[in-house]
């Protein structure tokens, strides 16, 4: 042998020598298989985790199976000899499973005859556990995004919805890149201060408040929040915008708030009245201290008019909070009309002021005949009040009550022709605790009135102008569209 | 009796007149009433009062309005006025009615203030204190 022969077996040695220690030191599984799928050798790592296995079927080493794993990837490269790849889950000596990336390729002798087929697993077990809780998290994270009680929407720079959650989907009139405000106001341009733009302008969250209009056109009163969304490189790439529906919570702020009005309107009268009983006393003590019976007499009148004014404050806080449904009984509203035109008799002729009634004496109602007395009452009462407060020489005053029939409606009409109201006491009239009378009202007469009329499914509504006078007008079903819960229903409906 | 000092209260409620008219008078004071602000505006100008007593809670409106306009007239504005009102604060305290007064720029503060029910001794000791500043200038 020559000398460069052999240093040429020696460099062959070596270079054998180091392919065969990195064939055992590299950091993942390989053998080699014949045609039946014995093992005919593998690297150390493979030998050091599956015990020794020359020799072994490898579906028996690799899966402790007793045949051939079906889409056998080195029985692929047997058959075509071609390289081939596959997913595997393996289990080793002690049982453990282990996700694998498998690589096989042909092992070929000079002729292209295949001899034997190299398997190589590469371990991803570490990056499969990742993959499951990524997929995990991702599903987590969808499920909050569709499920949280409120609207969230990602959007980009042109206000196009890029991600929508699915209670945003349901309520409104969504679709994919829809711009925002047309999905949530139905708007043709973005909305002035919209606080998605000022998000993109500096990246700062914003908070506000705004009224969306959902798809059946129901406004939702929201509290809007906006945060940037970040790529990578820092820079804004979209904003999530979170409209939290407070509409619940703003309607029971209007009715405390109106509870609020109801019971500092209650107090301020409670405290008009005591005011008038002190009063009394102390004009009725003087009396008897200077020994003056016109005193005396003076005193016990405020006491008395104070006392009875207490009372019908009372009734008619009653009559506010009563809660039970009123009952259905046939009730003419012409003959009730000429009930409470008695009542208010001595008072009207007094006053001079006429009382006229134009009222379809055929007309029927099912209702409470109580309460329709209290709503007719406290409306002609007023209409009184309202010719009273006016003192216009020669004017001759009157209040006129029409009952009619309209379609399926009687019609009753309260008309004046006294002081009249200017638009900020009518625009009162029926929202607040309110009197324009002094110590002759109680200031809850309309409200009485109203929930009568609400009660019986009905509506109530004035026009006035100043000088000229008032008209209340109250609508009322003539078939209740609430079940009455009176036993004389059936024989009400006259025509 | 009668020690020569014009009151001028002005309220809507009748018997709270008649209550503060038989008070004052009863200590010596002579008392015109008024029902609103325009009544009382006519009643400054026929006989100018020392003091004035006003129902702030009226309806019409007019108590703010009648304020602001003797405010602005130099003959009527160092008049001291207390101010009566029913309305008070969500705790009920006369604090709060200040307050709620004293947060509306637009009007000059009153010299007093008063809650109903009112304390007529309450009332009597700010009446004979603004009275005594006011003769004191």
């Amino acid at each position: 042998m020559s000398e460069n022969a052999l240093v040429s077996a020696a460099k062959l040695r070596a270079v054998e020598q180091a392919c065969g220690r990195l064939f055992d030191e590299v950091p993942c599984y390989i053998s080699i298989q014949d045609r039946e799928l014995r093992i005919l050798t593998a690297n150390r790592k493979t030998l050091e985790d599956f015990g020794d296995c020359l020799g072994e079927f490898c579906y028996r080493v690799y899966k402790g199976r007793e045949a051939p794993c079906p889409e056998c990837p080195v029985a692929r490269t047997f058959a075509d000899g071609r390289e081939h790849s596959s997913q595997e889950k393996i289990f080793d000596r002690r049982g453990l499973p282990r996700d694998v990336l498998v690589n096989t390729r042909p092992l070929c002798d000079p002729s292209g005859q295949v001899l034997a087929a190299m398997e190589l697993f590469t371990d991803v077990t570490v990056q499969k556990e990742l993959e499951h809780r990524l997929h995990d998290s991702l599903t987590r994270f969808q499920n909050l995004f569709d499920l949280a009680p409120c609207f969230i929407s990602v959007q980009d720079r042109e206000f196009r919805v890029i991600e929508a959650n699915r209670r945003l989907m349901e309520h409104f009139s969504w679709r994919l890149g829809g711009r925002c405000y047309q999905i949530y106001k139905g708007r043709s341009e973005p909305c002035p201060q919209c606080l998605v733009a000022q998000t993109f302008q500096d990246g700062r969250p914003r908070c506000g408040e705004d009224v969306l209009l959902d798809r059946s056109g129901r406004p939702v009163h929201v509290v809007v929040h906006t945060a940037a969304i970040r790529d990578p490189g820092g820079e804004i790439s979209a904003v999530m915008e979170l409209c939290d529906d407070v509409s619940e919570i703003r309607a029971l702020e209007d009715r405390l708030a109106s509870l609020g009005r109801l019971v500092g309107g209650i107090a301020h009268s409670v405290k008009n009245v005591l005011e008038g009983l002190r009063g009394g006393l102390y004009i009725g003590n003087l009396g008897f201290r200077d020994n003056k019976p016109e005193d005396i007499r003076a005193g016990w009148e405020m006491v008395e008019r104070n006392v009875a004014r207490l009372s019908r404050l009372i009734m008619d806080m009653l009559y506010c909070a009563r809660e039970a449904s009123p009952r259905r009984l046939p009730v003419s509203p012409a003959a009730l009309v000429q009930e409470v035109f008695a009542l208010y008799a001595q008072r009207a002729r007094q006053a001079g002021i006429a009382l006229e009634a134009e009222a379809d004496g055929e007309l029927t109602l099912l209702a409470e005949p109580r309460d329709i007395h209290s709503l007719l009452s406290n409306l002609v009462g007023n209409a009184i009040d309202a010719c009273c407060s006016e003192e216009s020489e020669g004017k001759s005053y009157r209040v006129r009550v029409r009952v009619a029939r309209q379609d399926e409606q009687a019609v009753i009409q309260v008309e004046d022709n006294g002081a009249g109201m200017d638009e900020e006491t009518r625009s009162k009239l029926f929202t607040k605790f309110f009197s324009t009378k002094g110590p002759f009202g109680t200031g809850l007469g309309l409200l009485v009135a109203q929930k009568v009329v609400t009660e019986h499914g009905g509506t109530i509504s004035a026009r006035s102008s100043p000088g000229q006078g008032s008209i209340f007008t109250v609508l009322l079903p003539l078939r209740s569209p609430v079940p009455g819960n009176a036993p004389t229903v059936s024989r009400g409906t006259t025509p | 009796m009668s020690n020569g000092k014009k009151i001028l209260v002005v309220d809507d409620e009748p018997d709270v007149c008649t209550y503060l008219s038989r008070l004052l008078e009863d200590h010596g004071y002579a008392v015109r009433c008024a029902a609103d602000g325009e009544q009382a505006l006519r009643a400054v100008e026929q006989d100018k009062p020392d003091l004035i007593s006003l129902d702030l809670s009226m309806p019409h409106t007019s108590g703010v309005r009648f304020y602001r306009e003797i405010k602005a007239r130099p003959e009527f504005s160092s008049i001291p006025v207390i101010f009566v009102t029913g309305v008070t604060g969500p705790t009920g305290s006369p604090a709060d009615t200040e307050r709620f007064y004293a947060s509306r720029r637009q009007i000059p503060p009153p010299d007093a203030f008063l809650a109903k029910p009112i304390d007529p001794e309450e009332m009597l000791g700010l009446v004979r204190r603004l009275l005594a500043q006011g003769g004191s200038q």
